[in-house]
């Protein structure tokens, strides 16, 4: 079956209000103990087709990475997280990030983003000529618990911009 | 992301994602994934080591490419500061 988000609202709106007081308190091992994962039971599938020499790739990480000088830091204190996403050039560079996500170690990510969002790594597949190219636009997302608001608002529009940039395959690198 | 990776998937663009919880891949269920040995936060190894990063990136883009049956999961044999495996 396919995700049914409206009959998991319900579901997701009883978590949040049994669980906000153990979020207030920082207990996260509680919290996620108790929350109402989608356990879908198909498996979407898109088979591969080309040469990766000849195609674009974008990256999406949810570390929670954004512009300091130009974009807004995402929401670190709401039990539902922050369902927005950040556009971020594929020729950022460590000096441009803020990290906001409050539910990881980032200190080594602050060091190299790469090993969360290898940007100049892809960039350089791409002058090898391994990939084709890096999208000039990747994205970053944080932590998200309300998935209801992610898959109804933000995953298609997140769909409409790949597909506008002509996306022939995605690199998700989850924290 | 897993819902994410899913729903693209399903809009019609092929996707490779990176886990290092198989427990939690398990609920997530993603069309094709790499594991990886690496606390969270460094899906790729150590701040610095270009040579791994690519590794691993290079590991993901060839199973991208060779998998063939949904719901594939390969393990990566890299671990913390130690040397990559000939």
């Amino acid at each position: 079956m396919p995700i049914d988000i409206e009959k998991f609202k319900p579901t997701y709106e009883k978590w949040v209000a049994e669980s906000l007081p153990d979020y207030q308190a920082g207990k996260m091992e509680e919290i996620v103990k108790k929350y109402p994962f989608i356990v879908p039971d198909d498996m979407p599938w898109t088979p591969y087709r080309g040469q990766p020499s000849e195609q674009i790739f974008a990256l999406v990480t949810s570390g929670g990475f954004y512009l300091k000088d130009s974009q807004p830091p995402f929401d670190t204190v709401s039990i539902h997280g922050d369902t927005s996403f950040r556009e971020i050039p594929a020729d950022a560079c460590q000096e441009d990030f803020g990290i906001a996500h409050a539910h990881y170690d980032h200190s080594l990510a602050e060091q190299d983003f790469n090993i969360v969002f290898p940007l100049q790594r892809f960039i350089d597949l791409e002058k090898e000529g391994i990939i084709g190219k890096l999208a000039e636009t990747n994205y970053s997302f944080s932590y998200v618990n309300d998935v209801v608001s992610l898959v109804t608002e933000t995953i298609p529009k997140f769909i409409t911009r790949i597909k506008a940039a002509q996306i022939d395959a995605l690199i998700l690198v989850p924290v | 992301m897993g819902l994410i990776q899913r729903l693209v998937e399903e809009a019609g663009i092929a996707t490779i994602s990176l886990g290092n919880a198989p427990d939690r891949m398990a609920h997530i269920k993603p069309p094709r994934a790499v594991l990886v040995k690496f606390a969270r936060g460094s899906m790729f190894g150590e701040p610095g080591n270009v040579k791994r990063h690519k590794r691993i990136i290079l590991d993901a883009l060839e199973a991208l490419k060779t998998m063939t049956v949904p719901g594939s999961i390969k393990e990566l044999p890299y671990r913390w500061k130690q040397p990559d495996p000939e």
